[in-house]
Formats: structure tokens, C-alpha cells, sequence
């Protein structure tokens, strides 16, 4: 074969391939969402436009207040898991110190270790210290889980600052506090919102943590639909589902205008 | 003076980094430690039970093999998924950091990652719906082929795979990619200019430099693939009796906390095995 | 070792052309520079002969085969890329052995061409390094060693210099020179160093635009570049036009010999004097001296005739009688004088 043609056939076949993995990713998400319009309670084609699951969803306090609440806690987890880790991102990145590799180190096992671990041990420790189940201890857990994003992505945002501006402030008489923020923050900001948004998904589509440290009947959204699907689900999940599942993309399309996922632009 | 400033620079280094590091600590460091100890004694602690220190949530797991057997089984799906993840999520980079350019790429890589940030019960909960018996796939087949199709997926150890095939590929997609970007396009050039045919250049040439990244994306999908519970419950139905959905039971069902927790703490020194072996690789792969 | 070809060879990105209906000979064993500025499509006319550029119209042929439908693995190429491409997962001497092992050779035969490859370009105890832990000019020897051992018919060489600092480049430009000629091999260098081209080259070829549009040995195309972008790119030049009558050139305020019909003359710096009375003879132009500069052995005056730039380069006693500045005389020999074609 010619290497002309060979490298068009090469080239369709790689995008024909790279289509079919967009497929499997989102074919069952979009069937999904068209299920949820379909009128027929089974499932049943012929397709019948339907509102009637979201309006079922709307008249459903239990779900409503599912939502709230994860929106609640969400809220609260990306604003104290946003500080603490822009907090700690400077740090990190601004002092040498002894053990700094051992800190970056720590920030691996909240990512790396199975949900199902972490969840039952936290389950665990707070029943032992007095926390018990509910949301403080749902907030506390998703804090944790958030925070490694958040200072990933800031810290990444950071290595590309140039220090030689902070010292130039400095040079020109500019206290510590102030060059931070007339200099730095406006420069990282894209990344801390980034990381802010990160948190929020992490806490909103947040399913293992919240299912153990959840109250039975206090629970967030994903704990509820777990809990009905197990009981046999109803086209209201479905049109809950796709709301959640459109809200999460949303806030992560939001994300990655103001990061790269650390791919190359 | 220098020592002044240097002790300033520290105090802030320290009311910068402990607030992050003490709840990190509460949150995820002390409970993991709770459970060790838990692991070792007949009852929960609280209120005014008896309880002492034993062995015997561990002989548990060693006397009775279907603790064991389950632990493998999981091990195993582990195994499938992440060589599937691989093998489908490989060429797929490829395609994408090779032989697409310019802002397409851009766009068909943020497609492509996309779904793995949005919520996994919710993408397992579609599949659910697509592979039913005389659901869409079955639907869509029969329409495709020429004689009625049964597949009847859903409730099979393939449902439970392509579940989580289908939560973890982004990933793995991810990580490739990040891994065969890194590889300068004059080093194929160089081989094809050597004379080597493609697939001496995948074998000789690529493969060694993208193997820190691919492994380092195998490890993090197999290590959440062996502690699932949730995806197994819902593609699997009754079939799905895996390691993490005992532990689930442990916590939800069944009440016993110190079994749940001696099975979460053998897990986690099965994880934490593993990721100690691959930590050379992990530690090569984010330089 | 084979002659190369190409023939009214074009590659069109869309509407524009990187490579317009380029054809050249590159003759067998000898060194070719390729020269231009960024964008003249002089990589674009040797990654075409790699193969790595798809012509859009025109052939390639090395020796006597016809390779536009031949791919790059297959058309027996030598190449060193600017950034050298070593494999960094690989030794140095697997990196030389690389394209050995893909044609399957004996093992013996292998370590043997390695080393006689490594002994070559003088890197003989190194073969068991890693190619990071190795200095530029190193890389640049094992990136020759690996594009040769493989005895191919062309060696295609892109800008194989440039990353390297200007001491280490002369050097490496006589090594490259030295093992050209042992090993005699038909070499395609690809540059924008004007310098490098002159000291490297038997042949040189200059490419603007896409287009070739000079050909010849160094010297040749030095002493008479024919167009106005080849004067100047290639080396200095001043660039005088005027009207023609006759064997004269008409310049505000002067007469002067020039070239067969030429309006428009190329002088180099070196061929112009400058001095304070008027010279005998024509070919003088009234000028103010500028500015001295001293650099070393030679010395450069920067002069302005009529508001243009004009420069000399002379050694640097032989400007010493000059002041530093105020008007003088600036005039050639009529030898020296080259007329241009206009651009």
C-alpha cells in the first residue's frame, strides 16, 4: 500500500475508533436522559415525550431535600476545603523546608486508598470520638477528600507563577501580606477557582462517604438513589439521575476553562 | 537576623499547612488507625458493652475461605478491568495525542474525560437501564441483526465489568495520553527513519517510555476496581457478592463492626501492598 | 552511496506552498547545504526526501528509484534530527545498534559496526552511557553514529548544529566535515546559518518562499549571488541601484562602471576602501563616516551615502588614518562589482 493511503486509512480508523469510545461513554448516559422523558413507567418504545418524572420529582419533598442538602454540603465543603487548600498550596510551594516531600507524599492515600476503607474507618473513628453519622460528619469527610484536589490543582497553577515578580514587589517596597495579594492571588486565581470546582464535584457526586456517614432518612441525593435503585428503581431516578449528571458536567466544563485536566492546550 | 527571618518564614509555613494537614489527619489519618484497632477487639466500644482484645476477626477471614475466596475474586475482577481499561484506553490515547491536532483535540480530550468527573452511581445506575433484559441494547441489536437477540446482560459478571470498564477508561485514557505526549514526535521519526516498522516502534520505543504512566493509571483504577461495592450491587444483583460488598454489610447490614473493620484493614494492606510495589513507577511517572 | 533527485517537487498546505515546483541535484557523496530564512520551505524540501512530507506533485528519487511512494522505514535514510532524538531509554550503544537490529543483523556484525561507529566519532568508552547523561556535542556524535552505521545511501541532516553553543559549533562543524568525507557519503544539511553553509558545503542551494532560487558551489555563489535576497542573505552586501546608460550607472551625484546592463550592483564590505581624499579613477561616492567599529583583527566603518547604509570591512590598520568621523570617499574596483537582478 501506498504510504499515502496508508496513512488515510490509518487516520479514519483511528477516528472511527476514537468515536466508538465517545459511544460507550455516552450512549447509556443519553439513554438515560431519554428514558426519563419517555412517558412509559417499563421502559416501553415507542418513545412518548413525557414531562411527567420531573414533575413527580418536583412533587417529591424526600428528593427535594435530598438535594438541598447536598447542595448545602456542597456549598460548605468547596469554601472550607478551597481555603485550607489554597492555604496549604502556598505554603508548599513558597517555603523549603525538612518532610515538605513527606506532606506532598500524604496527600496521595485520601485519593489512592479504596472509598469503601476510608468511608468505614471514618464510620468508625467518629461513632468512637462522638461525631457519629449525619452531616457534620459527612462535611468532615468530604473536606478531606476534596482538599488533595484542591492543592493539587492550585500547586500546579502555582509552578507557574514567576517569582521573580514576587521579588520584584518586594523590591519596590511591598510588604509580604500585600505581595501575596496585589501579585499572587491575581495570577492564581484561575486555579483556585478550578480547585473550588473540583471540590464541589467531588462533594456533590460524592456517593461511598456519604452512604456510611449518612443518617438513614438525612441522606444526600446519591445515597437516596442508591438506596431506591436497590429497591427497585422508578423513572423518577432517571429524571433525578440526569439532572445530577447534567449539573456535575456543567460545573466540570466550567473547571476546565480555567484548568487543563494536566493535558496540553 | 537570619535566624529571625527564617523562624517568621516557619511560623507561617505552619499556619498555613497545619489547618489543611490537622483535618487530613481527623478526618482520614486517625480514622484509618481507629480501625486497626478496632480490628482487634469482640465488640464496639460503646456505651456499656463488653468488649476485649482478640484475634479472632482475623482467624475469621483465615478460617473460613470464603472470605479468602471472595478476596480473590475481587482481585480478579480487578485484573480484567484494568487490562481492558489498558488495552481499549491505550490506542485510544494514542489516537488522540498522535494523530489528532490542534484545538479537535482539545475538545475530543475534555469529551473524553469528561464523564469521569461526573457522578459514577449515576453512570453505573444508565447501565443498569441499557443492559436489562429486552432493554435497549437487546432492543437496538435485535433491530441491527437479523434474528432476535438475548443477550439479557444485566445481573452478570459482564454487566458489573463494562460497568466499571465504562467509570474507569477516562482514566486510564488520561493517563496515557499524558504519558505518550511526553514522548517528542522526532524519537518515531528517528525510528521510521532507522527503518523500524510500527510495531517495532510500539514495543522498543513507546511502550518503555509510556510504561511509568501506563502503570501508574493501572494501579489507580485496579486498587478502587478491588474495593467496590457499589457497581457489583447494582449490575450484579444476586451474583454480585464481592470482597467490598461484604464490608458494606458489615457496616449496614449485619452490624458487626469489628468483622467489617478487620476485612477493611486486610484490604487495605492488600492496596497498600500494592501500591508500595508500584510506588517506584508512581513516584518516575509524575516527574 | 547514490545521487538524489527531486523533481518539480510541490507541497501545498491548502493555499499556501511550503515547496513550489522545487527541482535539484544532489550530487552522489557530496555535501548539500540547504539555506533560508524560516519558512522557505527548506525542511519541508528534506523532510519530503525523509519521506516524513507527502509531496502534493513532483518525485524524489535516491539513486535511480523513484521513492514518493516508498515509506520512510523502507527508503534506506540516514537521518540526525536538531534535537538529536536519542532514545533515552536506551544506552548509547543500543541506540547505534537500533536500526542494525530492526534489519535483523548478526549479533557479532552488530557490536562490531557499533564500535567501529562509536570509534568514528570518537566516542568510543562511552558506548554504555545514557544519552542524559551526556554533553550537546556528544549527543550530536552518537546521533551521526546512529544515522550512519546503518550505511545508508543519503544522510539527511536538520539544523544538526543549532542547539549547540558557537565554540562547541565550530568544532563540531569540522568533525561533521571529517566524518563526512571518511565514510563518503551523499549528505543533506538543512541550516540558516549562512556561515555554516559556506564552511560546510561542496554544493549549496538557497530556497525563499518555497522556491529554489540559487544553485551552486559556495564560492561561486558568494562571489556572484545574481539576486538581490542572495547578496544579502548570503553574507553582506551593499546594495546600490541606479539608472543605466551604457557601460555607466547613473547615482545621485556620481557615475560609476557597472556589470552589463545591470541597475542595480552588489559590493561586498570587504571590496570597498575608504578614504579621506578622493581616490583616482571612478567608481567613488562622496559618504560620511559614521561610526569605527574595532572588532579584533578586522575593523568595520559604517557609512551613509545619501541617507543609505553602507559598510566596510577591512583590516583594522587599514583604517587607522580615518578620523572618527566626518566625510570621506568610499570606492571599489569595477572588478568588484556584481550586477543584480532585481528581487
Amino acid at each position: 500500500m501506498k504510504p499515502r493511503t496508508r496513512s488515510r486509512v490509518t487516520g479514519i480508523l483511528g477516528r472511527v475508533y476514537l468515536g466508538a469510545i465517545l459511544l460507550f461513554l455516552y450512549a447509556p448516559i443519553l439513554v438515560m436522559a431519554a428514558m426519563s422523558f419517555n412517558a412509559s413507567e417499563f421502559y416501553q418504545l415507542p418513545f412518548t415525550f413525557s414531562t411527567e418524572w420531573y414533575e413527580r420529582v418536583w412533587r417529591n419533598d424526600l428528593i427535594l431535600n435530598a438535594a438541598a442538602r447536598s447542595v448545602w454540603i456542597a456549598v460548605v465543603v468547596t469554601v472550607v476545603a478551597t481555603v485550607l487548600g489554597t492555604a496549604a498550596s502556598v505554603a508548599l510551594w513558597r517555603y523549603d523546608f525538612r518532610g515538605k516531600r513527606a506532606l506532598q507524599v500524604l496527600l496521595f492515600p485520601p485519593i489512592a486508598i479504596p472509598w469503601l476503607i476510608t468511608g468505614t474507618a471514618m464510620l468508625i473513628f467518629f461513632f468512637g470520638v462522638g461525631i457519629g453519622r449525619g452531616t457534620p460528619a459527612v462535611i468532615i469527610g468530604h473536606v478531606a477528600l476534596a482538599l488533595p484536589y484542591v492543592i493539587v490543582v492550585v500547586t500546579a497553577r502555582l509552578a507557574t507563577f514567576d517569582r521573580t515578580l514576587e521579588e520584584a514587589a518586594r523590591s519596590l517596597g511591598a510588604r509580604p501580606w500585600m505581595v501575596t495579594r496585589a501579585v499572587m492571588l491575581p495570577w492564581i486565581a484561575p486555579g483556585v477557582i478550578a480547585g473550588a470546582l473540583f471540590a464541589f464535584a467531588v462533594s456533590f457526586d460524592q456517593f461511598v462517604i456519604s452512604y456510611f456517614l449518612s443518617e438513614p432518612g438525612d441522606s444526600t441525593l446519591p445515597v437516596l438513589i442508591y438506596t431506591a435503585i436497590r429497591k427497585g428503581f422508578t423513572p423518577e431516578i432517571n429524571a433525578i439521575s440526569t439532572i445530577i449528571i447534567a449539573v456535575s458536567m456543567v460545573v466540570m466544563l466550567i473547571a476546565a476553562r480555567f484548568t487543563k485536566f494536566g493535558g496540553e492546550r | 537576623m537570619a535566624g529571625g527571618i527564617a523562624r517568621t518564614d516557619r511560623l507561617r509555613a505552619i499556619a498555613l499547612l497545619s489547618p489543611a494537614y490537622l483535618w487530613l489527619t481527623v478526618a482520614v489519618f486517625l480514622p484509618l488507625s481507629a480501625m486497626a484497632f478496632f480490628s482487634i477487639i469482640t465488640d464496639v466500644p460503646f456505651g456499656d458493652t463488653e468488649w476485649h482484645v482478640t484475634g479472632e476477626n482475623y482467624t475469621a477471614f483465615l478460617e473460613s475461605p470464603t472470605y479468602a475466596r471472595l478476596l480473590l475474586k475481587s482481585v480478579l475482577l480487578g485484573v480484567k478491568v484494568t487490562a481492558l481499561c489498558v488495552l481499549i484506553g491505550f490506542p485510544c490515547a494514542w489516537v488522540l495525542a498522535k494523530m489528532i491536532k490542534g484545538r479537535a483535540r482539545e475538545a475530543l480530550f475534555l469529551m473524553v474525560i469528561l464523564p469521569f468527573w461526573s457522578n459514577s452511581l449515576v453512570r453505573i445506575f444508565s447501565w443498569a437501564i441499557v443492559l436489562r433484559g429486552n432493554g435497549v441494547l437487546d432492543k437496538t441489536l435485535s433491530a441491527i441483526w437479523p434474528w432476535p437477540v438475548k443477550l439479557n446482560l444485566l445481573f452478570t459478571e459482564s454487566a458489573i465489568v463494562i460497568g466499571l470498564v465504562h467509570s474507569y477508561l477516562p482514566y486510564v485514557i488520561l493517563t496515557a495520553y499524558l504519558a505518550l505526549q511526553a514522548i517528542d514526535d522526532s524519537l518515531i521519526e528517528a525510528a521510521r527513519s532507522l527503518g523500524a516498522k510500527w510495531w517495532t516502534i510500539l514495543w522498543r520505543i513507546v511502550l518503555p517510555l509510556s510504561a511509568p504512566g501506563l502503570i501508574a493509571g493501572a494501579v489507580l483504577v485496579f486498587v478502587p476496581v478491588v474495593g467496590s461495592f457499589m457497581e457489583p450491587r447494582i449490575l450484579g444483583g444476586r451474583l454480585g457478592t464481592y470482597y467490598g460488598t461484604v464490608i458494606e454489610d458489615q457496616f449496614v447490614a449485619v452490624f458487626n463492626w469489628p468483622l467489617g473493620a478487620a476485612l477493611s484493614f486486610i484490604l487495605l494492606a492488600v492496596v497498600l501492598a500494592i501500591l508500595a510495589l508500584a510506588s517506584p513507577v508512581l513516584r518516575k511517572a509524575r516527574t | 552511496m547514490s545521487e538524489v533527485r527531486v523533481e518539480g517537487l510541490s507541497k501545498h498546505y491548502g493555499a499556501a506552498r511550503a515547496l513550489d515546483d522545487v527541482t535539484l541535484t544532489f550530487p552522489d557523496g557530496g555535501f548539500f547545504g540547504l539555506l533560508g530564512p524560516s519558512g522557505s520551505g527548506k525542511t519541508t524540501l528534506l523532510r519530503a526526501i525523509a519521506g516524513f512530507v507527502e509531496p502534493t506533485a513532483g518525485g524524489v528519487f535516491i539513486g535511480d528509484r523513484p521513492v514518493v511512494d516508498v515509506p520512510v522505514e523502507a527508503r534506506e535514510i540516514g537521518m540526525v534530527f536538531q534535537n538529536y532524538a536519542l532514545f533515552p531509554n536506551m544506552s548509547v550503544a543500543d541506540n547505534v545498534a537500533f536500526g542494525l537490529r530492526v534489519r535483523g543483523t548478526a549479533r557479532g556484525e552488530i557490536d562490531k559496526r557499533v564500535g567501529d561507529a562509536l570509534e568514528l566519532v570518537q566516542l568510543g568508552p562511552l558506548g554504555a552511557r545514557r544519552p542524559h547523561e551526556l554533553s550537546g556535542g556528544q549527543r550530536q556524535r552518537v546521533a551521526m553514529a546512529r544515522a550512519i552505521v546503518t550505511r545508508p545511501r543519503v544522510l539527511l541532516l536538520d539544523e544538526p548544529l543549532s542547539a549547540l553553543d558557537k565554540a562547541l559549533r565550530v568544532d563540531m562543524q569540522i568533525e561533521l566535515k571529517r566524518i563526512q568525507r571518511e565514510v563518503g557519503i551523499t549528505t543533506i544539511f538543512v541550516t540558516h546559518d549562512q556561515e555554516e553553509a559556506l564552511t560546510l558545503s561542496d554544493r549549496i542551494g538557497i530556497l525563499k518562499g518555497g522556491r529554489l532560487i540559487r544553485e551552486g558551489r559556495p564560492q561561486e555563489v558568494y562571489s556572484d549571488p545574481g539576486d538581490v535576497f542572495t547578496a544579502r542573505f548570503l553574507g553582506e552586501a551593499n546594495v546600490i541601484e541606479g539608472t543605466g546608460s551604457g557601460d555607466w550607472l547613473d547615482l545621485p551625484g556620481a557615475r560609476v562602471a557597472r556589470p552589463e546592463g545591470a541597475t542595480t550592483i552588489a559590493v561586498r564590505p570587504e571590496h570597498l576602501s575608504v578614504t579621506v581624499d578622493r581616490p583616482d579613477g571612478p567608481n567613488a561616492l562622496q559618504a560620511r563616516l559614521r561610526q569605527r567599529i574595532f572588532a579584533g583583527a578586522m575593523g568595520t566603518c559604517v557609512l551613509d551615502w545619501n541617507g543609505q547604509m553602507l559598510k566596510a570591512v577591512a583590516r583594522h590598520e587599514e583604517f587607522s588614518d580615518l578620523p572618527e568621523s566626518g566625510p570621506v570617499w568610499v570606492s571599489w574596483a569595477p572588478r568588484h562589482a556584481r550586477g543584480l537582478k532585481a528581487d
